[in-house]
């Protein structure tokens, strides 16, 4: 029966050639290492958040006077409900996780270099656009963490001369967080903002695929080269096979990282929720202490250390451009991070000073 | 000197073993997206439901919403009520009453059921379905 299904569809569309072709005479490098798999981890990470965003759409009600309650209702009278509003809520910030380790791996490799920057663009369009995810997700239970860490969020904008205050106003649909605001920011995080994510995510892959897979820059067979300026796919003969080789590799950090997020679901649920997020929104009363997310405090601290907001808006937007723009940037061939001393200095001393403002952020 | 793949045997017990894993996660997995899918009960699912007899006159019909569906009594002569579902038991449409005749009518396909619920004419397989009732002083309890 598998043979004449398998049959009928291979007759019309080839697809054991095309299966061939991505699976086992998919060749990857020998001495590639466990970095590479967080692809995989993202990508399974997303469709659980897809996945658990479609279930949570069923109950919930995009409307300030009913939003915190449908969440409330969720959480306490829909039958695994606290499970699937726990998993996504968890979710994003393992993605945030994930994305990050993903970036540090391929900067610590150098795997953005020719011919794969346009791979190392839409990467970091896809974190930017996971970032507006989280920030769009925050408002929709309507809480006091939610309302009071979007206005502070969407003030930051204000700081841009000129059109800063349009800005803000256009963001929130008003002068204030609003109906409005939830009303926009629901549209954008369930769907403006999937939608694009899953034609970047395809385009990403699709710049994987087509450019072929780095070789990791270790070993003392590595050796740096020059690409030349036609389109050359790089293949990796005598190399492992995609699949079952490489797939095993992957499902099994799939499975360490969903482990890591089970426990934190199942031990540690309110570890991402602060006691503000169970208070109903009041646009009256502001809350002591509002922070946003962890992955947003070093932003936050840096518009606190500097005195004019501008300029801390110009630190942050002068950062993200030229981690947009490093392999236009960084150009030399060589990709071995102990023959590359001045990047490297940068990367560990930029990856602490993170971590140090983040820190310094979430106690100040 | 003949080479050897895995031997058959061996690759099917990993099969096995594989699907094995597979379909207990897609259970642990499934299960609680089944349950969450599923229409739970609300409280008050199994009280009786009130309906003031004032609103019910002789020879009339009053709809009103029983458990989350639309359901009818009537006050066939004065003091004896009868309740049923208002659905029509073809395909779900709602039935009307027609004072006139003394019956009810489906407007999707036209099928008719007498004052008991049972089908008079037309394509409804079986009669309304009855609810129970009990009349008390200035009510009339249904369920």
């Amino acid at each position: 029966m598998k043979k004449i299904i398998i049959d009928f569809f291979d007759s019309r569309l080839g697809i054991r050639d095309i299966l061939e072709q991505n699976l086992t005479k998919y060749l990857l490098p020998r001495n590639i290492n466990v970095w590479y798999t967080l692809g995989a981890v993202l990508i399974t990470l997303f469709m659980i958040q897809v996945a658990t965003g479609i279930l949570l759409l069923i109950y919930y009600v995009p409307n300030p006077e009913e939003a915190f309650q449908s969440v409330e209702r969720i959480m306490n009278e829909v039958p695994f409900g606290w499970l699937m509003r726990t998993l996504h809520a968890v979710g994003a910030n393992v993605i945030i996780i994930a994305l990050l380790l993903h970036m540090l791996s391929v900067m610590f490799m150098a795997s953005y270099k020719k011919p794969r920057e346009l791979t190392w663009v839409s990467g970091f369009v896809i974190l930017n656009l996971a970032f507006g995810l989280c920030l769009t997700g925050y408002l929709l239970p309507w809480s006091q963490l939610s309302f009071w860490a979007t206005t502070v969020a969407t003030d930051a904008a204000g700081a841009i001369p000129v059109v800063g205050d349009e800005l803000v106003r256009f963001m929130r649909g008003g002068s204030m967080v609003n109906e409005a605001t939830l009303g926009r920011f629901f549209a954008l995080h369930v769907m403006g903002m999937p939608l694009l994510l899953g034609g970047l995510i395809g385009f990403h892959l699709f710049c994987v695929r087509r450019s072929g897979v780095s070789r990791p820059p270790f070993g003392a067979e590595y050796e740096s080269r020059d690409y030349p300026d036609h389109f050359e796919h790089e293949e990796h003969p005598g190399g492992i096979p995609f699949f079952p080789n490489y797939v095993i590799k992957d499902s099994a950090v799939i499975c360490f990282f969903l482990a890591f997020f089970l426990a934190i679901v199942f031990f540690a649920p309110n570890l991402f929720f602060p006691e503000s997020a169970f208070e109903p929104a009041d646009p009256f009363v502001t809350p002591p202490h509002i922070k946003p997310e962890w992955y947003f405090l070093w932003a936050y601290q840096t518009l606190k250390i500097f005195p004019s907001e501008i300029i801390g808006l110009g630190i942050q937007g002068l950062f993200m451009t030229l981690l947009a723009l490093l392999p236009f940037i960084d150009r030399g061939p060589e990709r071995r991070p102990f023959q590359r001393p001045l990047f490297m200095t940068c990367y560990v001393l930029g990856i602490l000073l993170f971590v140090a403002i983040s820190i310094w952020g979430h106690y100040s | 000197m003949p080479t050897h793949d895995t031997p058959p045997d061996r690759r099917k017990f990993l099969y096995i073993i594989l699907g094995g894993v597979a379909a207990v996660f897609t259970g642990l997995a499934g299960w609680p997206v089944w349950r969450y899918l599923l229409p739970g009960e609300k409280s008050g699912d199994q009280e009786k439901v009130p309906v003031a007899k004032s609103d019910i006159q002789p020879g009339q019909a009053y709809f009103f919403n029983f458990r989350g569906q639309p359901a009818v009594v009537l006050q066939l002569t004065p003091g004896k009520f009868a309740a049923f579902s208002a659905v029509c038991t073809h395909l779900g449409c709602i039935v009307k009453w027609l004072t006139e005749t003394g019956e009810f009518q489906c407007p999707c396909h036209g099928g008719r059921f007498g004052a008991d619920g049972q089908v008079l004419s037309g394509p409804p397989p079986k009669p309304l379905e009855p609810l129970p009732v009990t009349v008390a002083s200035d009510q009339v309890l249904v369920g």
